[in-house]
């Protein structure tokens, strides 16, 4: 144990930060030309992908022709880290950089990798991933949108929902059921959709926060035809990549969390005294004692996901992993709602026009859009039953 | 931030541990419980041991280890509720001597201490408050003729009853002092607690008179500094024994659902029984990942060491006021009854949460330190 990184890890740290001081995306250029989707790449981020690729900064634990430096894993954790703390984007399509990307460079063909995974890798399009379904949410093994191989085709019927990006991406990363007869789990197949086949139509969701923004949405697909060279890996065998998919990177999709947590909490104190001041010495006390509830957890968060890299990092299972995702979103939760109610009548604003910046929201919208990570990726109550069964070996109900 | 054990200090755990259930099994702590023994026979193998001078420099006929090492014996003493002088003398009364001592009173009092042949204690609460400041300490220390007039009353003073020496925080003009005194100086008021392994007295000074020997740190304007050093350590080292007895206690809890049926199913596979077992191994994980932080802030004697350690203390407060119901609760009638060793466990975090300052004095120290409250 010891509170700080070995030397090569710092001189890795600041190898970096001297490239991204003279390689960075201006405050300015991303202000000027805000990303209106999880899918949608400015330019000025599909110059900034450009940039990270050439120079081995996009994916650091990737080799070179990938956009990588072969990086070990705390480099990598590092890298992160700096990145969230300039709050710069690696993309400003996460899912296709971080989740859809490195599935197809795994499973996919060299024709795949080619024509989908490379050009995500520089900024030039970007996916969408399609999961959820209206009767298959958490309970994603059920879904039941239909691909049947037909000659050269596969022939694509069905519904999919809160779908992010799906109104600007170029291509879907879609879950299928190839096998209706083969139970849940063992039907499911993975295929590359691009999204202007005929036959697709988006349908964006106007969401609690950011109504005119849309991020969700609804896609439907109606005899889709897509040539059978697009499924990913085995037919029938896409639950097993799912899993190696939501894999990618996991000793670290906590970081983004803990760090978007810790810089609400650095806006929470700069805020607090002031509103705390014109209290009553029995709110004052009650309101205090719950933030200070807050800071611990993003204390807590930070030290939990350390300690469960450092355990995958040495090759040890890390019970931690499975706790952060639902800490973290309902630490926020938690501290957006206790700092809406510390300020009361002075945090109602609500700007329905607002380009989704978490720097220009109410805390009274901050606690809205936390539901966002509550409810998608695997709601706290299906974390729950995860810690429960997976982690502390409780029976299946 | 690397807050994994090492190779090294992991086998320490491991071979504490094994010491442990050796010399202290189920079987001694319910001894002590139901007053039909003490905890000489403890005491006396780890003497053997060396464990009273672990942290205590090499110079002072110590082992020479650092708090990082003390904090690990201390977890293991508290998952198996062990009794004896450890917590009280080679966590607080020993880390006093080395931070407000000078060299001779260390020269003359520590080698006593690592040789097993003195146990001493660490007065710092008063009316239920571990501060240091006005709230806090509000026993006087005088001058008299050559020596010092002490008076004034501490509470909760672990193993008050029992060490020989006692380190008592008084205050002077000056500022705060520190100074040692047999206990047979002071009117001893024991208390009897909830977990008789943990037993804690409170101490009259009823004026007495002590010579100059007796002054570790005559009252001055720099002590409160180092003062909080100490009760930083020893607040620590609590929180890591309390979260022990917490995580102990979850890991029974979890065994019991997993073996007791009712209704023709494990009582474990009850979804509203898992999402609380979700939710108190969260509290024991968010607790000790901060109780280690805090270990590594002191063992670096890093700038957040006054921060990490209310945010230890204050967040096994947190769990252990969730678990100690749910221990008791999810076990049913059994939890209910003395036979059952849970209670133990319970009684061990309930003890350590509220010596040296519960959750809530904690989250309103940090709220002091981080400038949110005056």
């Amino acid at each position: 144990m010891k509170l700080s990184f070995d030397d090569s890890v710092e001189s890795f740290r600041q190898e970096f930060l001297e490239w991204f001081a003279q390689n960075r995306p201006t405050p300015e250029e991303m202000a000027a030309d805000p990303k209106q989707s999880s899918a949608h790449v400015p330019e000025w981020c599909r110059k900034w992908i450009g940039r990270q690729f050439a120079d081995g900064w996009l994916v650091p634990g990737w080799p070179k022709e990938r956009g990588g430096r072969n990086a070990g894993p705390i480099e990598t954790l590092v890298y992160m880290e700096e990145l969230r703390k300039a709050d710069v984007p690696r993309s400003t399509n996460p899912q296709g950089l971080g989740i859809i990307t490195p599935s197809i460079l795994d499973y996919g063909t060299p024709e795949q990798i080619e024509k989908y995974a490379m050009p995500v890798l520089r900024g030039e399009r970007t996916a969408c991933l399609g999961m959820s379904e209206p009767g298959a949410g958490s309970d994603l093994a059920s879904l039941s949108t239909r691909a049947v191989l037909d000659g050269d085709h596969f022939v694509i019927n069905g519904q999919k929902v809160w779908t992010s990006g799906a109104a600007w991406a170029d291509f879907c990363f879609l879950f299928c059921r190839t096998d209706p007869t083969a139970p849940k789990h063992k039907g499911i197949s993975i295929i590359l959709v691009d999204m202007d086949t005929p036959g697709i139509t988006v349908r964006p969701i106007e969401e609690i926060v950011d109504r005119k923004h849309p991020d969700l949405a609804e896609v439907f697909l109606t005899d889709v035809l897509v040539p059978k060279e697009n499924l990913v890996g085995e037919m029938n065998n896409g639950w097993a990549m799912a899993n190696g998919s939501l894999a990618h990177e996991r000793g670290m999709v906590w970081l983004d969390g803990v760090m978007l947590l810790e810089a609400m909490v650095r806006d929470a104190l700069a805020e607090a005294p002031a509103a705390l001041d014109r209290k009553h010495p029995t709110e004052r006390g009650a309101l205090t004692d719950a933030l200070m509830q807050s800071y611990i957890d993003s204390v807590a968060a930070r030290c939990l996901g350390y300690r469960g890299f450092a355990k995958l990092v040495r090759g040890g299972n890390a019970p931690e992993q499975a706790l952060m995702k639902a800490f973290d979103s309902e630490s926020r939760q938690r501290l957006a709602l206790r700092m809406s109610e510390l300020l009361g009548a002075e945090a109602l604003e609500f700007d329905q026009d607002a380009s989704g910046y978490m720097a220009d929201a109410s805390w009274l919208e901050l606690y809205f859009r936390t539901f966002a990570s509550t409810i998608s990726a695997g709601s706290s109550e299906i974390q729950r039953n995860i810690i429960a069964e997976k982690v502390l070996g409780l029976p299946r109900g | 931030m690397d807050l994994e054990f090492t190779e090294e200090e992991a086998a320490l755990r491991d071979s504490v541990r094994d010491v442990v259930e050796g010399i202290s099994p189920p079987s001694v702590v319910r001894a002590i419980f139901e007053e039909q023994g003490d905890a000489s026979e403890v005491w006396r193998q780890m003497v053997e041991l060396d464990w009273p001078g672990l942290a205590i420099a090499e110079e002072h006929g110590g082992v020479g280890m650092g708090f990082l090492e003390l904090a690990i014996v201390a977890e293991q003493l508290g998952r198996a509720v062990v009794p004896g002088p450890f917590l009280a003398t080679a966590t607080q009364f020993a880390p006093a001597v080395r931070e407000l001592g000078d060299a001779d009173a260390q020269a003359r009092i520590l080698p006593k201490v690592a040789a097993g042949q003195l146990t001493g204690a660490l007065a710092v609460a008063e009316r239920g408050s571990w501060r240091l400041d006005d709230l806090g300490v509000a026993a006087q220390a005088t001058p008299s003729g050559d020596g010092w007039k002490l008076s004034g009353r501490k509470e909760a003073v672990l193993d008050g009853a029992t060490a020989d020496q006692i380190l008592v925080v008084v205050r002077g003009d000056a500022g705060l002092g520190a100074f040692v005194v047999d206990r047979s100086q002071v009117v001893v008021e024991p208390r009897h607690i909830a977990d008789p392994t943990m037993p804690i007295a409170d101490l009259v000074l009823d004026g007495i008179e002590v010579g100059g020997d007796a002054v570790l740190a005559a009252p001055g304007a720099d002590r409160e500094a180092r003062v909080q050093r100490v009760v930083e350590e020893a607040t620590v080292i609590l929180a890591i024994n309390g979260i022990a007895a917490c995580r102990e206690a979850f890991d029974m809890t979890l065994a019991y659902a997993k073996e007791r049926e009712q209704y023709g199913r494990l009582i474990g596979s009850f979804q509203a029984l898992k999402h609380r077992f979700a939710n108190l191994y969260l509290s024991v994980e968010r607790a000790s990942s901060v109780c280690w932080f805090a270990a590594l802030t002191i063992a670096e004697d890093d700038q957040r060491r006054s921060q990490a350690t209310s945010i230890a203390k204050a967040a096994v407060g947190e769990c252990q006021s969730l678990l100690a119901t749910d221990a008791i609760q999810l076990h049913g009638g059994i939890g209910f009854t003395w036979e059952h060793d849970v209670h133990f466990l319970v009684k061990r975090a309930k003890v350590a949460d509220a010596l040296f300052g519960n959750a809530y004095a904690h989250r309103a120290r940090l709220a002091e330190l981080l400038g949110v409250a005056a």
